[in-house]
Order: structure tokens, then C-alpha cells, then sequence
């Protein structure tokens, strides 16, 4: 019998967090702390990354291809694994963000200017 | 789907482990270089980062195949649970492994009789070519019917005839010449069968016409076995019957005639038939089968056919064939197995119950061992194992159980399929030689495989539901000592052991029906005496066999010389033999008005020479036997047997009447009229279950020579020799003797009388055997099941039985009392046994002889049986039950 699965911890950011970790990896190979640190200081600290779902992400994103790894030194000169986009990644990359901004912009449309909405930073 | 996922998980893991720490020293380096203290800093990361062991199991089940995973986990668990009970664990392998082995057993035989297609191209479009009457269907053809059959384009493709060979043929040239099958064949034969050829050619048109020259196909074992496989041998001339016959190809390997065709063994050779398409033949002499068109089905054919009967009628008068009589179709392959198919089913649900025995027994012992393990199972689910995750771990048992059980009853089934061909009269169809086609294939294999997992389930699916329900908390806190029989399980133990009391009787009942038949059978008085008496065939096929002559000076000379040997007492011959068929003709009682019918009547016709009766000893009840003088050159005579006597002169007086045999039978069997001289006693000329029938016998050397030519061609000859010893230790003398009567002429299938009644009740031994086997193979585990529970319940009443004691019962009582449970059980399952058993028997009635299929003497025996059985099992648990010592049982609180 078998039994169906939990969703996956994460499972619904799952795909932004790709994308974001694309996106990072196109200024350059990174390892995974240098990732989540762009990613927040880009994000000017909106988004703060869970460090603990990260590793399964970029583990995930290379068994697809669309990444590559390969460890060497990082700039405190300690051992680091350093991941890399590939072609394949760099196409999915566009593929996803245009995906992304589509979504974005057809959202914002429905929601426009909710009448009587309080403003957020009260 | 990549499956880079699931590869290298080890090393995949070591080195997220490595990446991990890496993260944590430059998590760390930040924050202290922001001036964090390396004790916060090293906190800090951490706290970050979360449990990097959590992250490394995240990883490592997206690595994997859940349900995977998990049934792996629940194996090894499962093989170290089940390694800490071995006996339980042999116990139940055990009886999985009988029950799944023989169920394996007969099944690989309906594989091979009833499933497997046959081996010719596109098996579905033969069909046998049949009459239909209102007694049956049977495949006798005569050229006549084989022309109207031919025309029938609209669904035939071809029709070609064969003979069964049943006279054989005389393979000479060598040193010792050699009795080979050869069978008789139209030139369309391999064409529609579709049989590879394998060197050179089969016949022509013109080959297969009168005078068409003497040709021969050899089969390829024949090819291989007495020409060596030389390819030369096509071509060349091979001597038959004295005969030189040219070699015109050999056929290949694959292609095989079936038993079932009516033959004792495979056809060695193939001869032309050399018809003459313009024969008024009315005897029924060959069969025919037909290749159906692309399209057409059975059906269609069958209802042509029908239009063909009209025609047949039409072009040879009313008489020709019955007013209910047609002509008809039939798929080959349901022809072959024809009454085979019943027998074998029997067999499968006798074993069937079996399996469902053992399941029942397994079944009980799973619940007995989820009782002991209650305590285990709530400590699971207090650590979070969910209601679902218990059953797929008990369930894991189970099918694990029955699966290693399932393998062990493969191999006892292989071996166990060899010893059920050993006891198999032979006659069942499509097995081959010595049973070499049935093998273990991949029907046979997914067949174990699906009964195994199904055993597993059926065993496992209750008592692993039952205990994933339990409440924990009374679990935990209960001893496990008073964890057992709750008043739910007791009662589903109970019915199981019912079940399979009822079953298990079931099967007896059968097992005694036959056993009584048998005993019927065997009591049945064949009417001749079988002891020292031996029987041999001899081909003669030959050219001067063609004239009754010819065959009246063999079966003079063979007497006589056979005679003549020491140890000798009598010698006879015939064209058949009780026990082994013969033939059947139509007459006429002179005189005597029959009315708007064709002819008086028809019954058994045999031809006999030398002291045929006086050698199997049949009584002469009036008038004489046969003698020398009853020659060609004498008046014709005819003796008959009682049966025939009392059907037709219930009055009058036989010995005083003439009869004209062969009436409407066609121009080969016109002959005068013969004096009726004799009387003879009956003799069970098919078999002991079905009754003697009226049979006339003639003398071999007053046949018209064209009716002696059709039986030399379609029969041996039948030598019987009576001696004062064991005829085993005279076959050399009796083989030779007759070699120099017939100019070197070699018989085969030499057995004695007594041999050939076995092989006449092999059948009924055969169902016997089996079914005896499986009754008690399903009352051992009836008996072992009912002892399981009654060991159980006293076990767990230890208690309750102790308090009993202290409160003064005495030993006595207590035993009774668990006796009466026991029997309790027992009597349920004989009631519903015995109804099981009275609807269920009526598929037996046509396997039965003598009883009935609600034999009084079987339905009170075997219950009785049981009970005995049922009171044996249950008595050592009630000995144990006052055995007990109540001090210690009371302090088992």
C-alpha cells in the first residue's frame, strides 16, 4: 500500500527560492553562505532566507542541471562549495523570471487598491 | 525525471555533511567579524542555520523512494521479528509452503493441458471436424463425408484427414525389424496443420492419389533415432512392411502429434492415404480437421456445417446419417482436453481448499502472535507510529511469510508436479513425453508469485487491522500474560477453526466417495480372468494382410505354435479386447420386422481367431465356442454375449436365428448372412464402471477380404496368450514363436491382462490418490488448528482455571470442560462440512461409480472421522488444563 506523501517543508516557496538562487548565481560561482547572504542584503532583508531549506534547494537544482558544483577556497580561506550556473540553468533562469513577472503583474492587477485597506506601515 | 536523484546517496550525503560545516564556519567568521563574540557567534549560526541534521534527512528522503524506503524498513524489521519466534516462523513456512506447492503442482498441469495454445500457427482457426447426434459428438469420416466437407469453401479453408496409426507399421530392412506409428494422411495435412518442414518435401497431389507410389515423411525423431540424422536419407528408399518406400522429407523438430489424437505415442512416419475421392465407404475409418477461414468463427462454421448434414442426406438417402444427426465443428484444442477439463478443475479447488486450510491455520497463528505482541505494537504507537504505518508492518510480516513460503512451495510444487505425472494414467492430453511439457514457465511463476501475495494478505490483513486497533493505554498497562483472547478474537479464532474444519471434512467426503468407487470398480467382475494372461499387438499392415487369408494363416500358425510352447495353456487373438474397446457395427436379425428402422439394432463387433474365449476364460453359457473348422470355406456363424441375448431375444431362442452384419455399413462389410451358434458371457469391454454391452463376435478367418484389408489398415492384431506361470518370464519365447508364424513380424505394448485393468482404473486411482492426499493433508491441519486454539485458550485461562481449582472443581470437570469447547467448534464445522459437502459432491457424480453422491455409509463415516481427529487434538490441551497448579496461577496476578 502505498501511503501518499506530506507535502515537502517549503514546498510552496520552493519555487521562488529557485529562482532567487538563479538569479544570485548569474553575478558568479558562489557557495551556499554567500548565496543567502546576497539574497538577503539584495532583498534589503525582506526576505530572509531559511538557511536550513537552502542546501536541499541547491541539491535539488543540481541534480536537474541546472547547476554545478565544485569545492575550493572561499575568500576566508576555507573550504567551500562553490556552485555554479550552467546554460541549461541560465535558460530556465529567463524562463522562470519572465514566469514570475507575469504572475506578479497579473496579481497586482486583481488586487489593485483594496478600498478601505489600512496602509501597511502604520 | 532525472535519476541523478537517487544515485550515490552516500557520498551525496558525506558531502552535505561537509558543506554544512562550512556554512557554519563562515556563518560564524561574519558575525564575529561584526564584532560578535565567538561563543554568541558560534550559537548564532547554529540557530540560523537550524538542525543541520534535519536538513541532511530532508535531503536524504528527497534522495529517496518513500513506500520504498519504508517496505525495506518493515522487511528487516520483519526478518528480525520473525527470526525471534522460529518456531512460529517454520510452522507457518511449512504450511504456506505445502499449501502454495501443491496448488503449484496442479496448476502447472492445467497450464499445460488446458491454457498453454497449441503448438501449431494460429491454433484458434482449427478446428475438428465432427458428426453430431443425439448421444454426442465424435470425429469418424469417411470419404463421402470428407467430399461434402471440402465444399464448404465458405468457411473452410482446407479439410484434411489423418488416422490415428493404430495399426502401426513394420519398419524392416534392419536386423530386427521395428514397430513404428505411422499415420495416414491427406497431402493437405502438413498444410493445414501448418508443420515446418525440415528437409525435403511433403506429398503431392499426385502421391496422394490411388496408385500414386509408395512415399513416406519421416518425423525428425524417427530421422534422428534410426537414420542418424543423415540427410541423405531423403531420396533414398526405407523397407515398410517388406515394402520399399521412397523418403520424400522429414519434418521438423517442433511439430508434434498430440496423444489425445487418439494415438498410444507420437507418429513416427507419415503415409499418403491415396484415396479414391469416388469411394461410396460408408465406415468411419479416419478424421478429419479443417483450418477455418480468416473471420469465421466457430459458430458460423458450425451452422454451415448444418446446411452440409442436409446436403450429405440428400446426396445418400434418409439412412445415410440420423434424423438428429448433423455435422459440426469444434475448436481443436477444447476437442483434445474434451473430458479432461472437469477432473482437472476438481483437482484445483481440492487444493484450493487446501491453501484455504493452511490460510485458516496461518491465520490463527498471526492472531495468537499479535495477542503476544500487543504490549510491543502499543509501545510503537506511543512512539508515533500511525494506525497505518502498524498494518503495513504487519502486513510486510505476513506477505514476507508467504512469499519465502511461496518460494519453498515452488520448488516442493516442481517436484511435486513430477510425482503427480508419476501417478497420472498417461492419459491425460498434451503433456508429452513422460510430462516433458509441463515445465515451470512464467504462467506458472507469476500464477505462485500472485497466490503467494494474495496468502500473505488473506493471512495477514485481519489480525494486523485487529491489532492496529487496540487501545494503547489498556495495552500498555495490561501484562502481556492477560493480553490474550479478547471476546472478538476468541470468537474470529473460533470461526476460523470452523472454516477450515468444514473444508477439511469436505475434502474427505470426496476422498471417501472415491475410495468407495474404487473399491466398487475394483470389485466389478470383468467377466474373463485376468491373471496370467498376456496381450501383445502386431502391425499388419502388410500386402498379404490385404486378404482374409492371409490373416487366417498368421492367426492359425501363431495358435499353433504358441500352443505348442511349454508353460502354455491357451492362445487366442482378435482385431480388440475387453477392457481395450473394439469396434462397432450395425444389423439385422433375419427375418424379423424392424419397422420404418434402417436396421435391428448396432453393438460391439469384434473378430476373434485361435481359443480367443478359452484363453480370457469367458463362460460359453449355450451353444459352442469357435473352432478350426469355422473357416472361410465354412457357413458363416456368429457368437453373441448375453447382454446381446437378453436385448434382443428376451423371449425367443438366439441359437435358432441368423444375422446379417454390417447392414447399411457400405459394400466393404457385405457378407451373407451368419448362423447365431453360441452364447458367451459378458465382458466389460470399455471399462468395469460402465456396463457390459452387447457384443457379436466373429471369426477373423470368415471376413470378406475388403473388410479384413479396412482392419489391417485401422488396428493391429491382438495376440493373448493364457500360461500356467508369470507371462513376464515367457515374453521372449511368446515373441519369437510368433516372429516365425508371421514371417518375421515384431509386437509391442506387451502387457499382461492385469496390467491392462490397471491401466483401465488408473483414472479412478489417480482421482483417488489425490484426492486421499489432499483430504489428509487438509485434516492434519484442521487438527492442527483446532489443537492451536484449544492450547491457546487454556494457556490464556491459566488464571481462570487455577481459581477454578482452588474453588474445588476437580480435574475431571475441567477437562470435560475444555473437551466440550473443542468439540463444540468441531461439531459447527461437521455441520457445515456436511452441507458444504451435500451441495458440492454433485460435481463428483460423474467420477462416481456404485455410490451416490450423498453415500450414506461416507457422510456418517467421516464426520465421525473428524470428531475423532477433533477430540484427539483438543485432549492434550485439556490434560494440560488439569495440570495446572493453582498457587501458580494465582500468582501470575
Amino acid at each position: 500500500m502505498v501511503l501518499k506523501r506530506q507535502p515537502e517543508a517549503g514546498d510552496i516557496l520552493q519555487g521562488t527560492l529557485d529562482l532567487l538562487i538563479l538569479r544570485t548565481l548569474v553575478m558568479g560561482p558562489a557557495h551556499g553562505h554567500t548565496i543567502a547572504q546576497v539574497i538577503e542584503r539584495t532583498s534589503e532583508n525582506a526576505l530572509e532566507i531559511e538557511e536550513g531549506s537552502l542546501y536541499p534547494a541547491l541539491h535539488r537544482l543540481e541534480d536537474r542541471g541546472w547547476l554545478v558544483s565544485e569545492w575550493g577556497l572561499s575568500e576566508n580561506n576555507r573550504r567551500a562549495k562553490f556552485y555554479q550556473l550552467t546554460a541549461k540553468g541560465r535558460k530556465e533562469l529567463d524562463a522562470a523570471s519572465s514566469r514570475w513577472r507575469r504572475m506578479t503583474r497579473a496579481i497586482g492587477l486583481i488586487l489593485g487598491d483594496i478600498p478601505g485597506e489600512a496602509k501597511e506601515e502604520a | 525525471m532525472s535519476f541523478e536523484r537517487f544515485r550515490n546517496r552516500n557520498r551525496k550525503d558525506a558531502d552535505l555533511a561537509e558543506e554544512l560545516e562550512s556554512h557554519l564556519a563562515h556563518s560564524q567568521d561574519m558575525r564575529e567579524a561584526r564584532g560578535v563574540s565567538p561563543d554568541e557567534a558560534y550559537r548564532q549560526a547554529r540557530v540560523k542555520l537550524g538542525n543541520a541534521r534535519t536538513v541532511r534527512e530532508n535531503v536524504w528522503r528527497y534522495r529517496s523512494i518513500g513506500w520504498i524506503e519504508d517496505v525495506l524498513r518493515d522487511m528487516r524489521f520483519a526478518v528480525r521479528s520473525l527470526g525471534k519466534t522460529p518456531g512460529f516462523t517454520l510452522i507457518a513456512l511449512a504450511v504456506i509452503a505445502v499449501g502454495i506447492g501443491v496448488n503449484t503442482a496442479v496448476f502447472s498441469v492445467i497450464n499445460t493441458v488446458l491454457l498453454k495454445p497449441l503448438h501449431y500457427p494460429d491454433p484458434q482457426s482449427l478446428v475438428q471436424v465432427q458428426n453430431v447426434g443425439p448421444h454426442g459428438r465424435d470425429g469418424g469420416a469417411n470419404v463421402p463425408k470428407l467430399n461434402i466437407w471440402r465444399r464448404q469453401t465458405g468457411v473452410f479453408q482446407d479439410v484434411a484427414a489423418y488416422d490415428f496409426g493404430g495399426a502401426g507399421m513394420n519398419l524392416t530392412g534392419g536386423n530386427q525389424p521395428q514397430q513404428v506409428q505411422a499415420v495416414h494422411v491427406t497431402a493437405n495435412y502438413f498444410a493445414v496443420f501448418g508443420a515446418p518442414v525440415a528437409l525435403g518435401r511433403t506429398f503431392t497431389q499426385q502421391e496422394d492419389s490411388p496408385h500414386g507410389g509408395d512415399v513416406v515423411v519421416l518425423s525428425y525423431g524417427l530421422w534422428k533415432s534410426h537414420f542418424g540424422g543423415n540427410p541423405q536419407t531423403v531420396g533414398r528408399t526405407i523397407q515398410l512392411d517388406n515394402r520399399p518406400y521412397l523418403v520424400v522429407g522429414v519434418l521438423g523438430q517442433q511439430f508434434v502429434t498430440e496423444k489425445s489424437f487418439g494415438a498410444e505415442q507420437q507418429a513416427d512416419l507419415w503415409t499418403p492415404f491415396q484415396f479414391d475421392m469416388n469411394s461410396q465407404d460408408m465406415a468411419h475409418y479416419f478424421t478429419a480437421i479443417a483450418r477455418l477461414k480468416p473471420g469465421v468463427t466457430v459458430a458460423q462454421a458450425e451452422a454451415q456445417m448444418k446446411l452440409a448434414a442436409d446436403e450429405y442426406r440428400r446426396t445418400y438417402g434418409a439412412n445415410s446419417i440420423g434424423p438428429q444427426s448433423s455435422f459440426g465443428v469444434e475448436n481443436l484444442q477444447e476437442w483434445m482436453i474434451g473430458s479432461n477439463r472437469k477432473p482437472l478443475l476438481i483437482l484445483m479447488t481440492a487444493v484450493g481448499f487446501v491453501l484455504l486450510i493452511g490460510c485458516a491455520n496461518v491465520m490463527n497463528l498471526l492472531l495468537a502472535r499479535a495477542s503476544a505482541r500487543k504490549r510491543e505494537l502499543a509501545t510503537r504507537a506511543a512512539l508515533g507510529a500511525g494506525r497505518a504505518q502498524i498494518i503495513r508492518q504487519l502486513l510486510v510480516e505476513s506477505v514476507m511469510l508467504s512469499l519465502t513460503g511461496g518460494i519453498l512451495g515452488l520448488i516442493l510444487g516442481y517436484l511435486g508436479v513430477r510425482a503427480l505425472l508419476a501417478l497420472s494414467p498417461g492419459d491425460l492430453p498434451r503433456l508429452g513425453e513422460n510430462g516433458a511439457a509441463v515445465t515451470l514457465d512464467l504462467h506458472v511463476l507469476a500464477f505462485t508469485f500472485i497466490v503467494s501475495v494474495l496468502t500473505g494478505i488473506l493471512c495477514g490483513l485481519i489480525p494486523a487491522i485487529g491489532s492496529a486497533r487496540s487501545n494503547l493505554l489498556t495495552a500498555i498497562n495490561e501484562g502481556s500474560q492477560r493480553s490474550g483472547l479478547s471476546f472478538r478474537r476468541g470468537k474470529l479464532r473460533s470461526s476460523l477453526v470452523i472454516g477450515e474444519m468444514a473444508l477439511a471434512l469436505i475434502l474427505v467426503i470426496g476422498a471417501t466417495l472415491l475410495i468407495r468407487t474404487f473399491s466398487k470398480v475394483a470389485g466389478v467382475d470383468p467377466g474373463f480372468e485376468t491373471h496370467n494372461v498376456v496381450s501383445m499387438a502386431m502391425s499388419v499392415s502388410g500386402d498379404r494382410f490385404q486378404k482374409t487369408s492371409g490373416i487366417a494363416q498368421v492367426v492359425r500358425d501363431g495358435t499353433d505354435r504358441l500352443k505348442n510352447l511349454p508353460g502354455v495353456i491357451d492362445a487366442g487373438n482378435g482385431n480388440g479386447l475387453p477392457m481395450v474397446g473394439g469396434f462397432g457395427m450395425t444389423f439385422d436379425i433375419v427375418g424379423r420386422p424392424k419397422g420404418k428402422d434402417p436396421f435391428t439394432g448396432g453393438a460391439g463387433y469384434l473378430s476373434v481367431g485361435g481359443d480367443y474365449f478359452q484363453t480370457l476364460k469367458v463362460p460359453l453359457i449355450r451353444g459352442r465356442y469357435f473352432n478350426e473348422h469355422d473357416d472361410g470355406a465354412a457357413p458363416g456363424v456368429v457368437i453373441i454375449n448375453e447382454a446381446f441375448a437378453k436385448q434382443y431375444w428376451p423371449h425367443g431362442d438366439p441359437l435358432k436365428d441368423r444375422m446379417q452384419i454390417g447392414v447399411g455399413a457400405g459394400p466393404v462389410f457385405a457378407e451373407p448372412a451368419r448362423q447365431v451358434i453360441g452364447i458367451i458371457g459378458d465382458t466389460h469391454q470399455f471399462s468395469l464402471d460402465q456396463p457390459a454391452p452387447p457384443i457379436m463376435y466373429t471369426p477373423l478367418a470368415q471376413l470378406p477380404d475388403a473388410e479384413t484389408a479396412l482392419n489391417s489398415r485401422v488396428a493391429p492384431l491382438l495376440w493373448i496368450v493364457r500360461t500356467q506361470s508369470d507371462p513376464h518370464a515367457m515374453v521372449n519365447s511368446i515373441t519369437s514363436a510368433l516372429r516365425d508364424a508371421s514371417g518375421g513380424l515384431p509386437v509391442a505394448h506387451i502387457r499382461t491382462m492385469e496390467e491392462v485393468e490397471g491401466l483401465n482404473m488408473a483414472r479412478q486411482r489417480f482421482n483417488m490418490t489425490l484426492l486421499i492426499i489432499f483430504g489428509a493433508a487438509g485434516l492434519l491441519m484442521a487438527a492442527i488448528g483446532v489443537y492451536g486454539v484449544m492450547a491457546y485458550s487454556v494457556q490464556q485461562r491459566t488464571q481462570e482455571l487455577g481459581v477454578r481449582m482452588a474453588l474445588g472443581a476437580q480435574a475431571a470437570n475441567l477437562r470435560n470442560m475444555v473437551i466440550g469447547q473443542g468439540m463444540i467448534l468441531a461439531l459447527a464445522g461437521v455441520i457445515l462440512g456436511v452441507g458444504g459437502a451435500f451441495w458440492l459432491t454433485r460435481f463428483l457424480a460423474g467420477f462416481l461409480f456404485g455410490v451416490k453422491t450423498w453415500d450414506p455409509t461416507t457422510f456418517i463415516a467421516t464426520p465421525l472421522l473428524l470428531a475423532i481427529v477433533a477430540l484427539l487434538a483438543t485432549w492434550i490441551p485439556a490434560r494440560r488444563a488439569t495440570r495446572v497448579d493453582p498457587m501458580t496461577a494465582l500468582r501470575l496476578e
